[in-house]
């Protein structure tokens, strides 16, 4: 009696939080193969038409293609996030070699400074990164919308911790054949770390895919717009929005993100975790 | 070490760790230093050539102001609003996630969604959820019997109305960390409490909830730090409003230098918001550390 009581709770609990959590992007995906009218049709009385559509239609995301120029900003965003990620893994990981695998003086000064970094909120930097940017002259490119944030503190952080945890036995082996720094960096420790490396790369390019404020200020024109922009333009508070529309775009910038999500999870849940050392 | 091989030792440095470096003092450390500096003159982004000192002057216009005295504490109110919330909705998810329940993996990955999700999907969501006639909430809360609700369209509603999108989006990061904090939790600590005759409320009060202090207190700075550099909503969902009610800090540096071509005043308000933030950040990391040598 007790044990079929929890399993009851444990069902409504758990009925609770998905209809909670799901509940909204089922009505947005559901909607955004619906014309308006039965967007709004659906809604009242709450049922299941409200999170299914009955007579689906592609028409919201062929006007976003053809009219909306969202082809466009998803290759854009694709563009931006790719370079974001490359570039991220390369200058952390040298830094991060470069930090555990030679002794110099300084070194520890050198992690102070970037560990001092972390803690400064990026949404404080806009208006002096901008005029910055601007004067040299990136303004409205798809390199100035990643460059400033290659040099990920947090990527050097975690990068440097998986380093660490790699034998130095084996690159002094590697030395003694006399292997130098580049060898035992590109044979040695970047075979080892995998790992911590997907992870990273994963973790760049949800952030640089869903950023929003900084290439909001950066870019200008729309052929250079990355999805988030376009998204966020279509609900600008000036005008009337197609709620089927903008649904659709919602719809498009997220789904690719959840599908890498759901075959990554561990990966995902483990890198994000590790963001909270960033803040 | 000969000269030489002093300098392949310097070269190898360079090679590896200069890129970073470079990268990191010309996107972080100069704009902060020209942060510092734009802060005391008075231009506009049009023309950056003719620019004027004026002191402390940008400062002053931030204390005489209502309006940014008011943005500066809409930002505080919106993070202790999703603090207080996000940590016992997300400690009772990880409780659940952690007990031996049907279907674990479902509730985990649909928690998680939102995380992944970025925020101006989510604010864009919300702007259709909250749609006083049309949206979604009202719907449901229509279909129920209760009444409807203004949401961000009234002054006193906009802000929590907000909160509860930050909530809705943060609960699974916080799950996630909670989660990975119960599961250092001895097993046998636990059994040792059941065998003593331990009911499962007085084992989470005497043994889950004091063994989880580091981890509260380092999801309470996360949650903290990131409400407090809350912008999409305020551009997406509200524009700031209704009456300045959801004008959060981030937004108003934005509004300040890119719409009323104020950059100097919007460099001042930076630099007192990231004293703020950095303030704040480090007392709750004293606590942390605090709680961590208890331990």
């Amino acid at each position: 009696m007790k044990r079929a009581l929890q399993i009851v709770a444990g069902i409504a609990v758990l009925l609770v939080i998905l209809a909670i959590f799901f509940a909204p992007y089922a009505w947005v995906v559901a909607s955004s193969f619906k014309p308006q009218f039965a967007i709004f049709r659906d809604l009242k009385p709450i049922s299941v038409a409200t999170f299914f559509p009955n007579e689906p239609t592609i028409a919201n995301f062929v006007h976003l293609f053809e009219n909306r120029g969202i082809g466009r900003a998803l290759v854009n965003s694709a563009i931006v996030s790719s370079c974001q990620v490359i570039g991220t893994l390369a200058l952390c990981s040298m830094a991060a070699y470069g930090l555990t695998r030679i002794q110099f003086k300084g070194s520890n000064v050198v992690f102070v400074l970037v560990l001092m970094t972390f803690l400064l909120p990026i949404e404080s930097l806009m208006v002096p990164l901008y005029i910055h940017v601007t004067g040299l002259g990136l303004a409205d490119t798809l390199v100035g919308v990643f460059i400033p944030w290659i040099a990920s503190p947090f990527g050097l952080f975690m990068l440097r911790q998986a380093f660490e945890e790699i034998p130095r036995e084996l690159d002094e082996a590697a030395r003694i054949d006399g292997a130098g720094h580049y060898r035992i960096f590109w044979s040695i420790i970047l075979p080892n770390v995998k790992t911590p490396l997907a992870t990273l790369a994963l973790v760049t390019f949800l952030f640089s895919w869903n950023a929003f404020l900084w290439p909001l200020v950066i870019l200008h024109s729309p052929r250079n717009h990355v999805v988030q922009l376009a998204i966020a333009q279509s609900v600008s508070i000036a005008q009337l929005p197609n709620w089927g529309e903008t649904f659709a775009g919602a719809t498009i910038a997220t789904v690719p993100l959840i599908i890498l999500f759901l075959f990554l999870q561990r990966y995902f849940v483990r890198g994000i975790a590790l963001t909270g050392v960033k803040g | 070490m000969n000269t030489i091989e002093k300098i392949w030792h310097w070269a190898a440095v360079g090679c590896f760790v200069g890129p970073f470096l470079i990268m990191l003092a010309l996107f972080q450390y100069f704009p902060v230093y020209e942060m510092l500096r734009d802060s005391l003159y008075d231009f506009s982004l049009l023309n950056l050539a003719k620019r004027q000192f004026v002191g402390l002057e940008n400062y002053r216009a931030i204390i005489d102001d209502p309006d940014r005295i008011q943005a500066f504490y809409v930002t505080f109110m919106f993070a202790v609003g999703v603090v207080v919330t996000v940590i016992p909705v997300s400690f009772s998810i990880a409780l659940y996630l952690n007990g031996r329940l049907p279907m674990r993996a479902i509730v985990r990955t649909v928690v998680f969604l939102p995380v992944v999700t970025s925020v101006v999907v989510i604010a864009t969501m919300f702007t259709f959820l909250y749609d006083p006639n049309n949206g979604l909430v009202n719907s449901a809360l229509g279909t129920i019997g209760l009444t409807r609700l203004q949401f961000h369209t009234n002054k006193h509603q906009a802000l929590p109305a907000v909160i509860a999108m930050m909530v809705w989006q943060q609960t699974g990061f916080a799950t996630v960390l909670f989660l990975s904090g119960l599961q250092g939790i001895p097993k046998d600590l636990e059994d040792a409490a059941r065998v003593d005759g331990c009911s499962p409320l007085q084992r989470i009060r005497f043994i889950v909830i004091p063994l989880l202090m580091r981890t509260t207190v380092f999801v309470v700075v996360i949650m903290t730090v990131f409400s407090l550099q809350v912008f999409a909503p305020a551009l997406v969902l509200t524009g700031g409003g209704p009456e300045g009610t959801t004008n959060f800090v981030a937004y108003d540096i934005y509004q300040l230098a890119f719409y009323l071509q104020m950059p100097g005043l919007a460099s001042a308000v930076s630099v007192v918001f990231m004293a703020v933030v950095l303030a704040i950040s480090l007392i709750q990391m004293r606590v942390l550390r605090v709680k961590e040598t208890q331990a």
